[in-house]
This record gives structure tokens, sequence and C-alpha cells, in this order.
């Protein structure tokens, strides 16, 4: 029993990684119709300033609530100073240049961070581990577990329930109709992009006190984040979060029951699936 | 001209102007240099292991052309960025030695790389030095008599962990390796050891290198009930476990032993990582005079304390430059490699001994702690144990040890 | 003689006379070149006239290498025995795999061919007694041309081989994409709805051309794993299929040539960056940016659309 909870803890929290690194792209997917490779280096970008953050503030609070914008303002200047140009391309082309955008980021990180990993320490309130059905369990990674739950249910209700959320859903089911009826579509190109990223660097700030900020992360990561989004189905909010618990499952119980398995089990779920649901478990056929 | 157009010549005249400079630079310097070629990672995740090479070298180009070089002449070293990809090893590898005529080759981090490097070294005929390269096989199986190993390989680091805790209360223990030939390899050559020592092994996993997230395996390590988890992670995943293994509490339970114990993930792992054990190829900490001297220039010249490959290459090219000087020649391969076959060098750490039957150095082994020490920035590996190089050297061509 | 003819046989010319005016080490780069230009050629069939963008090319790549070395290997066979290998042993996997993937299309596509390739890396990754795991099989030797033949391991015998590797390679694909079957591929590129309209299956033709790139990019593979001496698993790793689709992109996609150019520049500028600064991936990094944006049709698009204009 012990081992069950602890088991199904470890794949919710890692869901919860997952999910906030895989909604931005999922959102940029839907909306701008943009597989952003560079995704992960936000999230990277946001780990390594919520370091700095810490290290200058000596809190660890203050970084969830300014690194996020900051990131986000980058992700929105780059897209408005190079992808903006190139949207009526087909979508490799968005790819091969999110990618020169990734290759860059990336190695600024280095050169500013320099290639040592930076560890962070959970604030003291999340310090240590606590006793859940018999096993001890640590406070950080149930925190994670609710703050990916509670950034899911903002950004569900954020699309559905208000008027800028109307907006780019109109864009995401129709650009050229949403243009028409008035939409100005490259302000909400820019605004998402930037929310994206600035999702991801939530998420990098988040995972920081568990993964440590360390060059690679990025990339690591954004993989992971594909293969969540291709099994929701892109563009949908409800397919990342299934997308997420489905990959942090396999990821975590394979780990467990089949170890041998553990460099391949996400891939071979992804293919399953997409085997018998070509468009992921919530996306549309297009 | 139009705007776009302009761009585009300002574009293409800028890389020629990229690509075409710094050729000019180099041709500038004469004087015939001994040149050192470099295929190492600079980039990507294990870029601290070529960073770490990089500064030995920094520092022995220095102070050996202060002293008016290596038979008279300057040393010259070339860095050349795999991307920790072997096909781009062998690439670079190439180019150093057909295009800058380098005849020594060191700085190779993958053991894939180092491999491959290796096997091409007999048909370019030149001089691969491992400093970092800890894979067995390389003076083993696939030996070449090119190939030298100046560095602890794995296998001795395995051994010399092995010798300490064969005296230590421990009784069961866990093997955990990052799954690719290092990490599968030295858990094997861990547990027959400690079998040996009529102690348990009582559970052994290989999670894929690049795991973000131990959690399935520390629930493993601690429901195996072991008294110590033997831990063979790349610096990366060793910090990203130690890390989780601290949050989860494990490491109240089990005492973490590490085949390296690396400044670079003390550092990222901060205090959690106080009382890890482990073996040291080269801990900064060693008492000798040479080595206390050492660790004060280094310090002086880059700001921060020596690591391991920090050291373990600085030895290299130190030995290497002996060498050179007693065959008399910095060209000659075969002369070289006579040179140092069968020849003693007195290290930072301790006496060193190059065989002949398969070019691994015979050197002192390891056992460290990590310990906080007021006197340093960070904790530092406190040396636990000193084993002689023919405790720790397995028997000649094998990995297999008395 | 028109244009295009004249230039094709100054570069054939160019090729063989190059051997004799390069010094050693810019052969052997050439000669790496090539190589993933065969590479780069293979995927611009599926990617440029099918409309088929796999994130998992180089698997093929990598099945390529593996084929050839081990042959090489254990058997010392000449090395066309290995090439021949090599590609049928590509080619062979391709088939289940196409046969599932192209079920899907667009970024599903791509991501069942990234999956299976990801399953394959790690058979290669995990099965050590055959491939050596993570170290790789290395020592693989350069041996005949044919059986008591002669032998391969000078620079410019291999070049050679390489080089009519290459140019028979990309006569074969020019010659398919401007077959009735050529054609249809692209009728699917441009409207695969409209082609199943009319009454057509499309999948076995994307299922066949498939099979043929990957075949290609095998051999690609099994020409890399005796010149570089080794096959490990980082020749099928995903990145390496990244890559590819950089090297079609800057040559200019679906024009067959200019993914083997896009190669040649694309590894080139890393080459030569990377010599000079630790730092390359901020410079290579910004000229992908650059170039997409005002490069539109890479390389030989773009000199196309110059060409007709001037």
């Amino acid at each position: 029993m012990a081992i069950f909870v602890e088991q199904l803890l470890n794949a919710l929290a890692l869901a919860g990684l997952l999910f906030l690194v895989s909604a931005g792209l999922s959102l940029v997917f839907g909306i701008l119709r943009v597989v952003n490779f560079a995704h992960g280096v936000f999230y990277m970008l946001g780990a390594y300033l919520g370091f700095t953050t810490v290290a200058v503030s000596g809190w660890f609070w203050p970084a969830l609530l300014v690194v996020p914008p900051v990131v986000g303002v980058v992700g929105a200047l780059l897209e408005a100073s190079t992808l903006r140009f190139i949207y009526r391309r087909p979508p490799i082309y968005q790819l091969l240049l999110t990618f020169g955008l990734a290759l860059i980021l990336e190695e600024s990180v280095r050169v500013l961070y320099g290639p040592t990993a930076k560890g962070i320490d959970p604030p003291p309130l999340l310090e240590g581990a606590i006793g859940i059905a018999g096993t001890l369990y640590p406070r950080y990674r149930l925190f994670l577990i609710v703050l990916s739950l509670a950034v899911g249910a903002a950004v569900w209700l954020f699309l559905q329930k208000t008027r800028s959320g109307l907006v780019i859903r109109a864009v995401a089911q129709n650009s050229e109709m949403a243009d028409c009826l008035g939409a100005d579509i490259a302000r909400v190109r820019t605004w998402v992009f930037g929310a994206a990223c600035a999702l991801a660097g939530l998420g990098g700030v988040a995972a920081a006190p568990m993964t440590t900020a360390y060059l690679g992360m990025g990339i690591g990561v954004i993989v992971d984040a594909f293969v969540v989004v291709v099994i929701g189905g892109l563009g949908s909010i409800p397919g990342s979060m299934a997308g997420s618990l489905i990959v942090g499952a396999a990821q975590t119980w394979g780990a467990y029951y089949l170890p041998e398995t553990a460099m391949v089990i996400m891939y071979a779920v992804m293919g399953a699936i997409l085997i018998f649901r070509p468009w992921g478990l919530f996306g549309e056929e297009e | 001209m139009r705007r776009r157009e302009f761009l585009k010549a300002g574009m293409v005249g800028g890389t020629a102007v990229a690509v075409g400079g710094p050729f000019v630079l180099r041709q500038a310097d004469a004087q015939n240099p001994i040149k050192i070629g470099l295929p190492t990672v600079l980039s990507g995740g294990n870029a601290q292991y070529g960073t770490q090479a990089k500064r030995a070298c920094q520092l022995f180009g220095k102070e050996v052309n202060a002293r008016g070089g290596i038979l008279g002449r300057p040393v010259e070293f070339i860095y050349e960025d795999t991307g920790a990809d072997p096909a781009t090893a062998v690439r670079k590898a190439q180019k150093l030695v057909e295009k800058d005529g380098v005849k020594i080759l060191t700085g190779t981090v993958l053991s894939s790389e180092a491999l491959a490097v290796s096997a091409k070294c007999p048909e370019w005929k030149v001089i691969l030095m491992s400093t970092i390269n800890g894979a067995g096989a390389l003076t083993a199986k696939s030996y070449n008599r090119y190939f030298f190993r100046v560095n602890t390989s794995g296998p001795m680091g395995a051994r010399a962990v092995s010798l300490y805790l064969a005296e230590a209360p421990m009784k069961r223990f866990f093997g955990l390796g990052s799954d690719y030939a290092w990490g599968r390899d030295s858990v094997a050559s861990f547990s027959a050891q400690i079998v040996a020592a009529k102690k348990e092994v009582v559970g052994r996993d290989y999670p894929p290198v690049g795991t973000k997230d131990f959690a399935s395996y520390i629930g493993k390590i601690r429901q195996s009930r072991a008294e110590g988890c033997y831990l063979v992670l790349p610096g990366q995943d060793a910090t990203i476990f130690l890390k989780q293994a601290h949050q989860f509490g494990l490491t109240r339970e089990v005492k973490p032993i590490m085949e390296i114990v690396e400044l670079e993930n003390i550092k990222a792992v901060g205090e959690a990582m106080v009382g890890t054990i482990g073996s040291s190829r080269y801990p900064f900490t060693v008492d000798t005079p040479k080595n206390r001297d050492f660790v004060k220039r280094f310090h002086a010249m880059h700001g921060v304390y020596p690591d391991m490959f920090d050291g373990e290459t600085y030895e290299g090219l130190e030995w290497l430059a002996q060498v050179m000087q007693k065959a008399g020649t910095a060209d000659d391969v075969e002369k070289i490699i006579a040179a140092w076959e069968d020849s003693s060098y007195e290290g930072l750490e301790g006496p060193f001994f190059m065989r002949k039957c398969d070019h691994q150095a015979v050197q002192p082994g390891f056992a460290v702690e990590v310990v906080k020490d007021p006197a340093y920035p960070h904790p530092v590996p406190k040396i636990l144990a000193t084993y002689p190089g023919d405790r720790v050297t397995p028997k000649c061509r094998t990995e297999e040890f008395v | 003689m028109n244009g295009p003819r004249a230039l094709a046989l100054a570069a054939l010319a160019a090729l063989a006379a190059l051997p004799w005016v390069l010094a050693r080490h810019q052969l052997s780069i050439l000669t790496d070149l090539l190589i993933f230009g065969l590479f780069a050629l293979s995927l611009d069939l599926i990617m440029g006239y099918t409309g088929m963008v796999s994130f998992g090319h180089a698997a093929y790549f990598g099945l390529g290498a593996y084929g050839s070395a081990l042959v090489l290997v254990h058997s010392g066979q000449p090395v066309p025995v290995a090439l021949l290998a090599g590609a049928l042993l590509a080619g062979v996997v391709a088939l289940p795999v196409g046969w599932f993937s192209t079920r899907a299309t667009g970024i599903y596509f791509a991501m069942l061919t990234l999956a299976f390739a990801q399953l394959l890396y790690t058979v290669a990754y995990k099965w050590r007694d055959l491939t050596g795991g993570s170290d790789g099989l290395a020592g693989v030797p350069k041996t005949t041309l044919f059986w008591g033949g002669p032998s391969l391991a000078t620079p410019h015998a291999y070049y050679f081989l390489v080089t009519a590797c290459v140019v028979l390679a990309l006569l074969l694909c020019r010659a398919l994409v401007r077959s009735p079957f050529g054609r249809a591929l692209q009728a699917i590129r441009e409207n695969e709805r409209r082609f199943v309209a009319l009454g057509r299956a499309a999948r076995p033709f994307k299922l066949v051309v498939f099979v043929i790139a990957a075949a290609l990019a095998g051999l690609a593979g099994a020409l890399f794993a005796p010149f570089r001496g080794f096959a490990s698993p980082e020749v099928m790793f995903w990145v390496l299929s990244g890559q590819g689709l950089m090297m079609v992109l800057t040559g200019g996609i679906g024009t067959l040539i200019g993914p083997i150019l896009g190669a040649m520049v694309f590894i080139l500028i890393q080459e030569v960056l990377s010599s000079y600064t630790e730092h390359w991936m901020i410079f290579s990094g910004a000229v992908f940016v650059l170039m997409v944006i005002f490069l539109p049709g890479g390389l030989v698009g773009t000199a196309r659309r110059l060409v007709t204009r001037a």
C-alpha cells in the first residue's frame, strides 16, 4: 500500500511538472500553429533566473512571481522580432527558426552562468518530508502537484470564461475569420506566445528545487513535452493534462516495474496511442 | 541596392570575415611550437569536463612556456568542441591530425568518443593520452599501443571504494549505475568485489542517462533496506539524484557511496552532500608538497579549486613533457611511446608508473568523504584511505584484480 | 547545351579534380560532407516531394551504419557488400515503420517516426553483445572494392566511392521524381484529399517512397561507418534527425541538389565556428534564424529565384 501511494504521488508530481511545460507548447501550437522547439529553453531560462532571484533576495517565493513575467517578456520580444515574419510559410520553417533561437538562448545561458549546475533549496515551509500512508514524502513534491492543478484550472478558466479567452479561441479556430471580425491577430499571437513562455518559465522555477538548474534541461524536457502534447492532441489544454498524467505514470511506473524499458517506454506509449488515435486523445482530425 | 539585398550581402560578407579572419591570425604563429590537440566537450551538458581539461592546459601552458617550453619549443594547445558526439570527435581529431599536424591528442571526455578516436590512432600514428576516460576496455579489450591512460580508470575507482568498504561495518549495498557502459561495468565490478568481501548486493538498477526524476529508484533503494548505495552516475545525473534523495530523506537511512566524488557535484548539491563517501581520481586535498603548491597556483589562475580532471590532466601533461625530454623529440611518436613505457613520474597525488603491457598508469587510489571545512567556500573531499598503486590497478589488459 | 546541364557537368568535373587540389584534411571533410549530403538528399525525397516530415530519419542512417559495421568487423567482406547490407537493413526495417506511420499525417506522422526511431535507438543502445551498446563498434575497416580488388583505405579511393554513390543516388532520385510515380507523390503533397478523391490510394505511394528514402539514408550510414571507423548509438539519435531537417531547409526543400549543398553548408558552418569559439552555438543559431527569415527557399531556391528575376 505504502509503495503504491508513493508511486502514485511520484507520477502525479512528475505529471505536474510536465503539464506546466507542455500546456504552453500546446497553446502555441493551437493558436500560432508553431511547433516551438525553443519552448524547453524558456523552461531552462526560468530555472536559472529563479536561481538568480533566490540568490539575490534570499527567498524562494518572489522567484515564483517575478520570473514568469520576465521569461514571458523575453518570449514575446523574440516572437515579435522573428517569428512574426514567417507565419505564412509551412510549419517546418517555424520549427527551424525556433531551433535557431534555442541554440542562441541555450548558449547565452551558459555564457552567463557557466557550466556548473545551480542548486536551489525549497522554501523552509516546503523543506523535508512528511509521512503519508506509511511513507515519507517530500513536501515540495506535494506542492508541485497542487501548483500544477491550480495553474491548469486557471488557464482553462481564462480560456473559457473571459473575453480575451474567447478571442484567443476564435483565433485558434479560424484566424482569418477572427481577423475579419476585428481581432488583432498579431497582438493575440504575441500575447499568447509570451504567456506560453511565462508558463514554461514558471515550470522552470518550480522544477529547480527538484532537479537543480542545469544546461541541457531544456532539450531534455522539450522531447517529453512534445510527446505529452501529441498524446493529448495538439492545442488542447485538457489533452495536455491527460498526456502529462500518462507520460508521468509511464515514466515513474515504468522505471519501477519495468526498469529495462525506462529509456523507451514513453515513446512506446505514444506510438501505441497514435496508431489507434492518429490525432491524439483530445485532438481533432485535420 | 534594396534593403533586403543589402542585408544579404552583409550576411555573406560577414560570414566570409568570420571564416577567413582566424586563418590569418594563426598563420602568424610561427616558431614551430609543439601542438597538442584536444577534441573535447566544450558545449552542452558535459562541458564541465572539457572545461577542466582546458583549465589544466592553460595553467600548464603558461608555466611551461615561461620556463622556455619543452625541448626549447613553446607548447600550444588547440581546442576543438566535439559536442559530446563521437562522430564529431573523430572528425575533429582527424582535423587536428591532418591539418594542424598534432602528434598528441588528449581531452576526450566520453568513453564512446575515446574508443572511436583511439581505434583511429594506429592509422594516424598519433598518441591519445587519456586523462578523463574511465572505460576499462580502453586498456583491456580495445587496447592499442597508441593509447595511454594517465588517469585512474573506472574499475580502479570501484576497487578503491571496495577495499575501503571491505573493512567498513556496512553489509548490504544497492548498486545504481547510469544505463551505459561506465555505469553497468562499474556496478558489475563493484558487485563482484563486494561479494568477494563476503557482503551482499541487495539490488541493482540502471536509470537512463539524463534522468530528471529519480523518485522511483529512490523508493526501490529504500525498500531494499540497503545500508549503502553505490552510485555510478555522470555529473549532472549525480547532482539531481543526491538532491532528490536528500529531499526524500533517503540519505539519512542509506549512505551514498560514489565512484567519483567531484567538486562540481559538491558545489551544486551543497551541504546535502556532506557525509557522502566514495573514491576520487584526484582529490585536491592530497597532502603532498607538490600538490599543495599546485592547488595554490591553480587557484591563483582560475579562482576555483582544482577538480578531479584538472589534476589528472595537469599530471598527464607534466608526465608527457618529462617523457618528451627523455625521448629527445616531440615529433617522433614511436620514440615517445618507447620512452613512456615502463617510465616513472612523481605526480601531484603520489608516484606513477606507466605499465608497458597495457599503458595503464599505476597510481594511488583514494577513498574520500565529503566534509565541511571552514577553510573552503564549499564542502571538500577528505581522504579516508590511500591505497598504493599495485593494490588498485587491475591485472594487465583485464578489468580484474588479484 | 543548356545552363543546368553545363552546371552539372562542371560540378562533376570539379568533383573529379578536387582530390588533387585539396589538402588531405580538406578531402576528408569533403568526403564527410558528401555522406551527410546523401543523407539529406534521401530526406528531401519524402519531405520535399511527398510532404512527409520525418523526425526519425536518423534511425535509417544508423541502421545502415550498424549493418555495414557488423559486416565489415565480423566478415571483412568488400565495402560494397557492406553498403548493400546497410541499405537493405534500413529498407527492411522501414517497411513496418512506414506502414504504421503513414496512417497519420503532418505533425503526428512526424512524432510516430520519432517514436519508432527512439525505439530503434534503444535497441542499438541496449543490445551490447551485438552493437557494443553506448560505446559503439569501433575499428570498422575500409576493406576492398571487390574480392581481391583494390583497397579502399586511401583517402582518394574512399572519396571516389562516396562520390560515385552520391551521384548515382542523385540521378536515381531525379529519375524517380520525374516519373509518373514521382508526379503522383507531388500530387499527394499538394493535396492528399483530392488525390484520394480521384479514386487513388495515397498510402501505398507514401510507403514505397518512405522505404526508398530509408534505404538511401541507410546507404549514407553504411558509407559513414567505415569512413569514420565506428558506429555508435548517436548516429541514430533524434538530434541527427533534427539536423537532417536543417540541412534540407538550408539547401532548399524539394530541389534534390539543394539538400546536398545544405548539408555541406550546415556542417561547415558548425565546423568552422566551433574551431574558433566555444560559443559557436550562438552564431550558428543566429545564422539559422537569419536564413529562415531572409532566404525562404534555402540556398538553391533563393539562387533560382534570383536567376529567374535577372
